[in-house]
This record gives C-alpha cells, sequence and structure tokens, in this order.
C-alpha cells in the first residue's frame, strides 16, 4: 500500500501540484512507518497541507495527524502544541482529548519535559510556522 | 490495558463503516461507554473502542474500529477491514442517500474482508419514525438479497447489535465454519493459562503499519 500512494504521490507532483488527496494519503502512510526520517517526511508533508488548507474540518484534521507524528517522533512539546490546536477548534473532540492525555502521559514517563522545553526553541521556528499562519488567519 | 490473566476467552475484531454522519461514533460511545452522545463530531480517520461481553458463558473481547465516513478518508479506512470477523454496515434511516450508497459499502467490506466475515446492517436513527425516507421492508429486502441480517436501530437496541453479531461468529466458529487459524479470521482465541503480558493488548494510536 505505502508505495501505491507513494507512487501516485510522486507521478502528480511530476505532473505539477499534487492533490489533497493524494498528499494526504502519502502523508499518513509516512507517518505510520516504523523509519524516522519517513516520519519527518510525513509531518513535513502534512505541515504544507496544514498551510494550504481551506476550511475548518481538514485543519482539524491535519492538526489531529500533525500530533500523531509528532508524538511518534517523540517531540511531544510540538505533538502537545497541535493537540491543543485541535482542541481549540473542536473542544470536545474525544479522539483529541485521548491524545492529548497520550503525550501528556508520555512527557511524564520519558521524563523529558525538562529537556524538551530547551529543544524546542530550536524546533519550534519550523514547527510553529504552520500553526502561527493559522493562527493569524482567525 | 491490564497485563495480567486475561480475563476473556476469545477477541473479535469489529470494524463500524457507513456514510458521514449516520451516527457511527455514537453507536460505538454508547455501546462501550454507555453514554449517549447526541452529537458526535466527524471521526478522523478511525477510532478505537473495546468491551468486554458475554456470549454462550464465554468471554469475549471486542475490538472495534469505527471509521471516518468522509471521501478523504477512504483509503485510511480500508486499511482497517483486513482481519474484521464482524462488520455493522450502518445507515441513517432519514436519509435516502446513506442507504443507496450501502452497495458501494458492502463491495469495499466484501472485497477486504473474508467470506466469514459477519455483516450486519444497521438502520440507524430509527426512533425519528416522522423523519423516515426508507422504508423497512425495502432494507430488509436489500439485506435478504445480500444474506445479511438487518437491524431496526434506536437509542434503546444498541447492545443487541453488538451481541448478536458476536452471537452469530461464535456460532460459526461452534458449526467449525469459522477456522481460528485463518489468517484473518479476525478471532484470536486466548489460552485459558495466560502466558504472560507480550501479546495484550496493542496501543490503539500506534496501530502497526499495514501500508
Amino acid at each position: 500500500m505505502f508505495q501505491r500512494f507513494e507512487l501516485m504521490y510522486n507521478e502528480q507532483v511530476m505532473r505539477g501540484d499534487p492533490s489533497e488527496k493524494a498528499q494526504f494519503e502519502y502523508a499518513w502512510c509516512l507517518v505510520r512507518s516504523k523509519y524516522v526520517e519517513d516520519m519527518k517526511h510525513g509531518v513535513a508533508l502534512l505541515e504544507d497541507l496544514f498551510k494550504k488548507a481551506s476550511d475548518d474540518d481538514s485543519r482539524r484534521d491535519y492538526l489531529y495527524y500533525l500530533a500523531v507524528g509528532y508524538t511518534r517522533i517523540k517531540e511531544y512539546p510540538d505533538a502537545l502544541k497541535y493537540a491543543k490546536a485541535l482542541l481549540k477548534i473542536e473542544p470536545g473532540n474525544v479522539q483529541g482529548i485521548q491524545l492529548k492525555n497520550y503525550i501528556n502521559d508520555k512527557m511524564k514517563k520519558e521524563g523529558i519535559l525538562g529537556m524538551a522545553i530547551v529543544g524546542g526553541a530550536a524546533l519550534a521556528i519550523g514547527g510553529l510556522v504552520g500553526l502561527g499562519v493559522a493562527l493569524s488567519k482567525k | 490495558m491490564a497485563a495480567g490473566p486475561y480475563n476473556y476467552s476469545y477477541i473479535f475484531k469489529y470494524i463500524i463503516i457507513g456514510d458521514m454522519g449516520v451516527g457511527k461514533s455514537c453507536l460505538l460511545h454508547q455501546f462501550t461507554e454507555k453514554k449517549f452522545m447526541a452529537d458526535c463530531p466527524h471521526t478522523i480517520g478511525v477510532e478505537f473502542g473495546t468491551r468486554i461481553i458475554e456470549v454462550s458463558g464465554q468471554k469475549i473481547k471486542l475490538q472495534i474500529w469505527d471509521t471516518a465516513g468522509q471521501e478523504r478518508f477512504r483509503a485510511v479506512t480500508r486499511s482497517y477491514y483486513r482481519g474484521a470477523a464482524g462488520a455493522l454496515m450502518v445507515y441513517d434511516i432519514t436519509r435516502r442517500s446513506t442507504y443507496n450508497h450501502l452497495s458501494s459499502w458492502l463491495t469495499d467490506a466484501r472485497n477486504l474482508t473474508n467470506p466469514n466475515t459477519v455483516i450486519f446492517l444497521i438502520g440507524n436513527k430509527s426512533d425519528l419514525e416522522a423523519q423516515r425516507d426508507v422504508t423497512y421492508e425495502e432494507a430488509k429486502q436489500f439485506a435478504d438479497e445480500n444474506g445479511k441480517s438487518i437491524f431496526r436501530l434506536s437509542g434503546e437496541n444498541v447492545e443487541d447489535a453488538f451481541l448478536d453479531t458476536a452471537k452469530k461468529i461464535y456460532q460459526n466458529i461452534q458449526d467449525g465454519s469459522l477456522d481460528l487459524n485463518a489468517a484473518e479470521s479476525g478471532v484470536q482465541h486466548k489460552p485459558a493459562t495466560p502466558r504472560g503480558p507480550i501479546s495484550t493488548d496493542q496501543a490503539p494510536q500506534k496501530e502497526g503499519c499495514s501500508c
């Protein structure tokens, strides 16, 4: 399946502008990969999708998968930021709440909270660009 | 999430499929948490829930994958069909379009699950009789033609839909038509003596990659 989505996406990139659907499906596959490089690539594609998203529904979906992606690459502060941004759009979203709790749990368990805040300053430049754009539109 | 001894002897995998807004997630929440949610937000990709039930004196753990109805997620949700023992195919009796799409949902389910997967058709929102757009007889005929069981569903009998599907699966195990050793039967038999916490629950958020 991975290859099918990769192929579809790459073909569309070659031809010009890839469709939102192809990009999302490929990004989703990458985020689920077992390789960190794939996950990072997936997150980058999702950030791009998020920037281009035209409605709250899709924005919400991309925020969710961005939070999942950052959780998988263990960049929890960013993951948390995206989960919170999702909950800002839809405060009662059960999936969002569960994900946020999961991230908080992970942060506590892995005890990297302090470290991550230091590292987070650098990461935030990359991670927050998308979010900043979205929030400034509101 | 307990890693201790199993308190159930089987695991059945379920999927819930159907158009957007027919109330799939509401069914899941009502069944797993006994909470009625009047207005569930649209599911993002898939949502996961579990509950242990009892059929013929056997404790069975249902692992339920509730899928998003939005077209955007079709590729995502399709990857969860494989290895489902039961599928609840839901439409909304007040919206004919959701009923008209059943044949494509059924095609998907047939192509992506195994021949033994028990598929139940669920006409949701039967409490909104005044706005009914699809008659029971019509849906019953569709179900009969396709060899499926149909359910009239409203708030009260959500339990039955999940339980009857489990009964049917259990019956298939008993009469030997469902082979537990088949790779994608959707059923796991748990030994009476636990072998330790290695193969217990997988975290629902981190499902293995099936790409």
